[in-house]
């Protein structure tokens, strides 16, 4: 499968501390790679420096053979990549489909054509109905979903989900996991932070697990979950 | 888009009719002309890009200064150091942008108060070209088609096109691509670098066409008033009094801005002349039941209502 987006040697400090220490990734067209590991392991550390939201100490960042490491976040953007936050971050005085239509700019420079794939993706989202609505009046599964609406319209060769499946209810949750496979099942390579261990093991082609910055294993989702260094990293020893 | 821009060419009907009407309320007209363009110019920045400038009397001043010393001393028409002072402006919005837009929070706005400092302080010790804390005199004018230029019918044309122009801008911008840059980078910066957007790029675009516009009004100021002194032109009074008028209005609004100038600058004339030395005290109290009752300002108040109502009709029917 050939690489969309490869990082390597990826290490990024905070002063003294190493919040990822040389941390590797590639991921293919169409490819779902998960990201896990307990709290505080730097998962979306390591994200945010591919994505270009946190300065890194030292690595290399290609998307599509074309070194972007020294490109800022909207630059990376512009080549091809989308991402979502942690905390949905909705334009808030804007409507939903004004929220998606900022990032549909980005390819279709006329309104009338941006309007109308911003409409696309909110239909492919299950938000059409609400597209006149403030973004500040969603409630926390449609703040998700219009994340990913904004992440999607930008046309993105990579997507970065960072724990959209969190605080859902089971049929939200099920229906995201749809989702996110219709999505691989286009060809989008996806990256994903998650915590949520159902959607991983169903959805991953291939798992990196972190633990205090540092990648302590690797494979598909059954390898992982049954390697010892992972379980002991979740559990603790005693 | 098409209904705010035939609201604008119904309003500038009647704004070509009121001096026939009003003969004797021209001056007072021109001041709330005035203050609806340099409101509403200053709104790109304050308020569709949410960076609060409170250094605007800055290209007020440009505009001023370079239309009075143009004339008085290279006897260049208004037209053209109008022209210069938007270039003029615009690169020192660049510039100023440049050096502070990396400052979040408060940090922009306070600097902005230094830039009119500065250009006060040059305007009072350059006196070769500024006549210094004298200022300068605007003596003698061309003459345009016959138009007296220091009539102040023609100066209430001026700053009806002024306004009409700015106005006509922000209708046309709050429905393109850039419009939305604005809006999302004053969201959210991230959320906007994740959406393609290069916030600074974009906040140095809004505040060098804010500067702009602002200096070609200041321009006409100074034509209006044909008397520049340093410490009224380039005053934090009049810069606060700018951003005061879009934010009573409405920020990020298209008519909030000029709204807010028919209430303060209409009002304030009206207390000055009722009311003598109370009406400061008025001014404050109205100033106050905004910010409180009216946190968006009065259009955007209203603007917001009409939506969720709409919204509430869409989502029973």
């Amino acid at each position: 499968m050939p690489n969309v987006l490869r990082a390597d040697g990826i290490t990024v400090k905070f002063g003294g501390v190493t919040a990822v220490n040389n941390v590797s990734l590639s991921l293919g067209s169409g490819e779902i790679l998960g990201l896990i590991g307990p709290n505080g392991a730097g998962k979306t550390t390591l994200f945010n420096a591919v994505t270009g939201f946190a300065p890194m100490h030292s690595g290399t960042i290609t998307l599509l053979n074309k070194d972007i490491t020294a490109l800022p976040a909207f630059k990376r953007t512009r080549l091809g990549f989308g991402r979502t936050f942690q905390t949905e971050r909705p334009f808030e005085e804007l409507t939903v489909l004004e929220n998606v239509l900022v990032a549909a700019f980005l390819t279709v420079g006329r309104r009338r054509e941006a309007e109308r794939l911003a409409m696309s993706v909110l239909e492919q989202v299950g938000l059409a109905d609400r597209a006149h609505q403030p973004a500040l009046d969603l409630n926390l599964a449609r703040r998700r979903r219009l994340e990913l609406a904004k992440a999607l319209a930008v046309k993105p060769k990579v997507i970065f989900l960072d724990e959209i499946m969190a605080g859902l209810n089971p049929p939200a949750l099920r229906e995201m996991i749809a989702f996110v496979r219709s999505l691989s099942a286009q060809g989008l390579a996806v990256l994903m932070v998650e915590h949520i261990m159902e959607a991983i093991i169903e959805l991953s082609d291939h798992v990196i697990v972190l633990a205090s910055g540092e990648k302590i294993a690797e494979g598909t989702p059954q390898q992982v979950t049954s390697d010892e260094r992972v379980i002991e990293a979740y559990l603790g020893t005693d | 888009m098409i209904k705010h821009l035939i609201g604008l060419g119904v309003l500038l009907a009647v704004g070509i009719a009121y001096p026939a009407i009003f003969p004797n309320n021209l001056t007072i007209a021109i001041s709330v002309l005035l203050f609806a363009g340099w409101a509403t110019s200053w709104d790109l920045l304050g308020g569709w890009n949410g960076q609060v400038s409170l250094g605007h009397a800055s290209f007020v001043g440009l505009g001023a200064y370079f239309v009075a010393i143009g004339q008085s001393q290279f006897g260049l028409a208004p037209w053209w150091t109008m022209a210069m002072a938007a270039v003029f402006a615009a690169i020192l919005g660049y510039f100023w942008g440049w050096l502070t837009f990396s400052l979040r929070g408060p940090y922009f706005s306070l600097s902005t108060i230094a830039v009119a400092e500065i250009l006060r302080l040059i305007a009072i010790n350059e006196e070769w070209l500024t006549g210094g804390a004298t200022g300068v005199f605007l003596a003698t004018l061309p003459e345009p088609f016959g138009i007296d230029l220091f009539s102040r019918t023609a100066q209430f044309y001026m700053a009806l096109a002024f306004a009409a122009v700015v106005v006509a801008t922000v209708i046309v911008i709050s429905r393109a691509q850039f419009g939305y840059q604005l809006r999302a980078v004053r969201e959210d910066e991230d959320s906007a670098m994740a959406a393609g957007i290069d916030p600074t790029a974009t906040k140095l675009k809004a505040f060098m066409l804010s500067a702009a516009l602002t200096s070609i009004g200041g321009g006409i100021y100074g034509v209006v008033l044909a008397f520049i002194e340093p410490h009224v032109i380039f005053a934090l009074l009049l810069s606060v009094q700018i951003a005061l008028t879009a934010i009573i209005g409405g920020r990020g609004t298209i008519w909030g801005p000029s709204v807010g100038a028919l209430v303060l600058i209409g009002a304030g004339e009206m207390f000055r002349t009722t009311f003598a030395e109370a009406n400061m005290l008025i001014y404050g109290i109205l100033i106050l039941i905004v910010v409180l009752f009216l946190p968006r300002g009065i259009v955007g108040e209203l603007a917001r209502r009409h939506i969720r109502r709409l919204y509430a009709k869409r989502a029973q029917s």
